[in-house]
């Protein structure tokens, strides 16, 4: 937990995801008590028996088969209570419910109700008043027509029959995961609260629901049970009991680079709210029911230090006998980049992702090839390049006010589909542009780069090109070196909105690059 | 003194002897074309050696029809002449003027001022008027070619035939004209009496040089503080040198730099890091997925121990997710969301008891673009593995990196991630900005992402984003800047800010 802001009568603060017990205040204010030493320990709460039964029909197998079950008697629900609730919900929601697909929280009116409450399934035409609705409609035209209903409607909608949680009467409470019934709308006024919890797993229900009736507990209210059955087993729900683990002191110690005693160690816990039996040996820990995140004795080790402060370590730097050193191949890349640096280049550096009409439509290319990610956010990012020159293209582009003549270059990862594998090649691409830029100016730069870079001579035959003036193309090739040469197109550079000619070369540098590195191995 | 150009010293010289020019004048007293004389005064001019004075005439000269009225007389003259002869009906008058406009104009003028009186078809000589004042501008420009405006104003009598001339079309001619008058100043004229004569070399070329002319002539001292034009070095994109700058601290610290490819099967990118495979992160909405799957990206073992740690912890210790793990999920391609895919490889491949390495390298995100993200961005990631690292090395690690880079202040505090535990965030004071700034986040390795690749020993991993420091080393703040590439920022930033 970070404090993110301090004011006068507020601090705000921001919690990480896997303490969705912090989304309240309560929840908040039992961890500050154990840290600030004025309750520490295990907080205690008691679930209190009621008869209240929830059935649970085999039809709901195929579609949500759990449900879990609560009940809070005598709280008072102001707002701000109602408000923090209705986060809490919202964030269980969120992470323990990956968005309502695994687990989803419905809270009652139980006053309006006749118990016992069913879970069952219904067909799509079956009809309600659903919440903030005056009208009954029919769970399907809920599902097509209410915003929630649109966007969770996925989770249930290749189902024949949907979830439905109804009373004795046939009164509904609920249609999870999408929306509750009007009927038993939470108020100010509300006293009782039944608490639904239905899930496709039924761990994380029961992690849902242990968080919200012990801050619900918290917040005033009353816990009491409610027997679950289904058809070939009986669940008394929330369980409350508290998880065991057990941790060795000497590998807290050794983690941390602490000597902690085992008391020291145990009341470390206790401040984390957490109880512990030190036996000599190990810690063996008792963790409340809503610290859904601990599963690992480190989890353990960590509660140990944030009980003991992290501000309290003093950094220690460990001794090595490693030898440090760069990787071969990215060190023969920085010796490539000296070399374009001493004819005069500047190098740029663009992102992988690019667009169609900078990779393709521009530069007239075929696009059987292109590789392309799922669902890009902008279609400015939804191509990886199999190119640099595209890039430098556009990096003249937004240059075109800036003095001239501009020489770039750009030493980058390319991406190319071979024998159904997709593979990434490091490319060296390189553009010249002013009045006077031309074929031969790039053939200099290309044996100045392939000799002093490589060691290498590189031949230059006549090629074609869509990118490059036919007549003023060709493919390199020189040992392990293998890429294209030529003047840009006019179509091109107007594409570009460029009014100066360029010339550019492009070098696949894969091969050279390794081959080196083994020689400096 | 400042030195003079060859061109000054000639125009210097040809003032000293003539007096005073125009720009003409100069040109042909120099033999220095028009445009060198001009650039020569302009220059001496800013040096307060000459001055410029411009001023302005207006010139009256002949028209044709002006010459014409000379030689024949006025129209309304020659009018009254005819009259004189004896003509006497409108028609026989009209005969004598070829222009019949030309005829009524003058027949108007006449009658208007009283000299004839026209009774039916017939015209009569009233009285005959003395020299005009237009014939008298006529005389005196046939006298002068060119007279000057102001001059004429001063006569009333010339100005009110000027006047009355100047509204009959091509009569005469009017003209602006600017005259410039050139002359050196005091300190021209001294400046002109140091200049030698003899010639001097302008440029050094390889004939001068070889030839041994520059033995006789001296060479002309230039204006050292004149502009020069701009010239560019090429350079390394300012990103790139600070890559550089964090791979050497890494090295003098004992790591050694792994690489690794960009794209992953989600095994590395989020199985073996036991990221459970409906957690959030993975969709499509946060990560970027490409159509295809991997073949063979790890051995059966390792895959059989990270689906048995996903559901109930295998041998780790842990309670696991406690889910089915499916292995076509695993198999999924993504750009890869953090460089921890390279680490992890790495503790695999080698399961080292101790070891130090580190990477730096292109991470994806699949989110809008504004001023603090980026799609596609670099993060750095260094790991420790030893029998007795300890979590107050990591912060001791961690707080060296950062002094390496000129940040002194660190605080650690514990937050979060879901493939080490204890996990910890570090802040560092900016100086410039004068506050602290969230950066590297670290922690040890938990073992159910160790365990299943058989690395006992603990792991302590830190990393973060590359451009938040770039952004602060180059006091940017929309980190779109730093790949847009503007020249002006490449070729401008210094390299040692």
């Amino acid at each position: 937990m970070d404090i993110e802001e301090k004011a006068e009568d507020y601090i705000k603060v921001e919690y990480n995801p896997n303490r969705p017990d912090f989304s309240t205040d309560y929840g908040i204010v039992r961890a500050l008590k154990g840290l600030l030493g004025l309750e520490k320990g295990c907080p205690k709460y008691e679930v209190h028996r009621s008869d209240l039964v929830v059935q649970v029909d085999k039809s709901v197998e195929e579609v949500r088969p759990y449900i879990v079950s609560a009940l809070i008697e005598g709280i008072t629900l102001d707002d701000e209570t109602i408000r923090q609730i209705i986060a809490m919900q919202e964030d269980l929601h969120h992470t323990i419910g990956r968005r309502r697909a695994k687990v989803s929280i419905g809270l009652h009116n139980f006053d309006v109700l006749k118990p016992p409450i069913i879970y069952t399934t219904e067909t799509p035409e079956f009809r309600f008043v659903p919440l903030g609705g005056v009208e009954p409609l029919s769970m399907k035209e809920i599902l097509d027509k209410t915003p929630v209903g649109q966007k969770y409607g996925w989770i249930v909608a290749k189902h024949p029959r949907y979830p439905i949680l109804v009373d004795s009467l046939g009164q509904v409470l609920s249609f999870p995961p999408i929306i509750n019934g009007e009927l038993t709308r939470v108020t100010s006024a509300t006293r009782n609260l039944f608490i639904d919890i239905t899930a496709t797993d039924l761990k994380a229900a029961e992690d849902a629901l242990a968080i919200l009736v012990t801050t619900l507990a918290d917040a005033g209210g009353v816990i009491r049970s409610a027997e679950v059955r289904y058809p070939n087993l009986t669940l008394l729900t929330p369980n409350l009991s508290e998880m065991e683990m057990k941790v060795e002191l000497r590998r807290v110690n050794r983690l941390l680079g602490l000597r902690l005693k085992g008391e020291e160690a145990v009341e470390c816990l206790a401040k984390s709210r957490i109880d512990a039996e030190y036996d000599g040996k190990m810690l063996r820990a008792k963790i409340p029911r809503y610290r859904v995140d601990i599963m690992h004795p480190v989890d353990l080790v960590e509660e140990v230090v944030i009980g003991y402060g992290l501000d309290r370590l003093t950094p220690t730097l460990p001794p090595t006998k490693s030898v440090g050193r760069p990787h071969p191949e990215l060190k023969r890349l920085s010796a490539i980049r000296e070399v374009c640096v001493g004819l005069g280049l500047s190098e740029v550096m663009n992102l992988s992702l690019t667009s169609e009409a900078a990779l393709y439509t521009n530069l007239g290319r075929q696009m059987q090839e292109a590789i392309k990610v799922e669902e890009p956010k902008s279609s400015e990012h939804e191509y990886l390049r199999d190119m640099l020159i595209p890039s430098l293209l556009l990096n003249l582009s937004t240059n075109i006010h800036e003095p001239y003549p501009q020489r770039l270059f750009e030493l980058a990862k390319t991406f190319h589909r071979r024998g159904g594998e997709i593979v990434e090649e490091y490319h060296l691409g390189v553009i010249t542009s002013h009045s006077e830029a031309n074929y031969t100016e790039a053939k200099s730069l290309l044996d100045a780069i392939t000799q002093q870079a490589f060691g290498l001579r590189c031949e230059t035959k006549p090629a074609s090109n869509p990118l490059f003036i036919q007549g003023r193309c060709a493919e390199v090739k020189g040992g392990t070196l293998a890429g294209i040469i030529g003047e840009i197109r006019p179509e091109v550079l107007q594409a570009f909105n460029l009014r100066m000619p360029a010339a550019a070369l492009e070098l696949n540098i894969n091969q050279a690059i390794k081959l080196e590195a083994k020689q400096h191995k | 003194m400042q030195p003079l150009h060859l061109l000054e010293k000639k125009v210097l010289k040809t003032l000293e002897k003539i007096g005073e020019a125009d720009i003409e004048g100069l040109s042909r007293a120099s033999n220095l074309t028009l445009d060198q004389v001009r650039r020569a005064v302009e220059w001496l001019q800013a040096k307060g050696l000459i001055k410029v004075n411009t001023s302005q005439k207006t010139t009256i000269t002949l028209g044709s029809k002006g010459l014409e009225a000379l030689k024949e007389g006025l129209p309304e003259r020659r009018l009254l002449r005819s009259l004189k002869e004896g003509l006497r009906t409108l028609n026989q008058l009209k005969s004598r003027f070829s222009d019949e406009q030309e005829f009524n104009a003058a027949l108007g003028r006449a009658k208007r001022r009283g000299w004839i009186k026209i009774v039916d078809d017939c015209v009569e000589l009233v009285n005959e008027p003395g020299r005009l004042p237009e014939e008298e501008v006529l005389e005196r420009l046939s006298q002068v070619n060119i007279l000057d405006e102001e001059e004429l104003t001063k006569d009333t009598i010339l100005y009110s035939g000027l006047k009355e001339l100047l509204n009959r079309p091509d009569y005469l001619s009017r003209r602006v004209v600017k005259t410039t008058q050139i002359t050196l100043t005091d300190l021209g004229r001294a400046a002109s009496e140091k200049v030698s004569e003899e010639e001097e070399i302008d440029t050094l070329t390889p004939e001068i040089i070889v030839s041994g002319i520059w033995r006789q002539k001296r060479i002309r001292a230039i204006d050292v503080e004149a502009p020069a034009p701009p010239i560019y070095a090429g350079r390394k994109h300012p990103v790139q040198l600070f890559i550089d700058e964090v791979r050497e601290i890494f090295v003098s610290m004992g790591f050694e730099e792994i690489e690794g490819p960009l794209i992953q099967p989600c095994f590395w990118n989020f199985d073996a890091l036991f990221t459970p495979q409906d957690h959030p992160a993975r969709e499509m909405q946060d990560t970027f997925y490409i159509k295809g799957e991997a073949l063979n990206y790890a051995d059966a073992e390792s895959i059989k121990r990270v689906a048995a740690t996903h559901r109930s912890g295998w041998k780790t210790g842990s309670r696991g997710w406690g889910y089915e793990w499916r292995e076509e999920e695993a198999r999924k391609l993504v750009l890869r969301t953090h460089t921890t895919s390279i680490t992890i490889r790495y503790l695999a491949d080698h399961r080292p008891k101790e070891a130090r390495v580190f990477t730096i390298g292109r991470v994806f995100r699949n989110e809008k673009v504004t001023f603090k993200n980026l799609v596609e961005f670099h993060q750095i990631e260094g790991i420790a593995v030893g029998p007795r690292l300890t979590l107050r090395d990591l912060m001791g690690l961690l707080s060296t990196f950062y002094k390496r880079l000129g940040l002194e202040k660190v605080r650690f505090w514990p937050t979060y991630f879901p493939y080490t535990e204890p996990s910890m965030q570090s802040v560092v004071y900016y100086d410039r900005a004068g506050k602290w700034i969230e950066l590297c986040g670290m922690g040890i390795f938990r073992p159910e992402v160790t365990l299943p690749f058989g690395v006992k020993n603990p792991v302590l991993a830190w990393g973060g984003g590359l451009e938040r420091l770039v952004m602060m080393r180059y006091n940017i703040d929309d980190v779109r800047e730093l790949y847009a590439n503007r020249l002006s920022w490449l070729r401008g930033s210094p390299i040692c800010p």
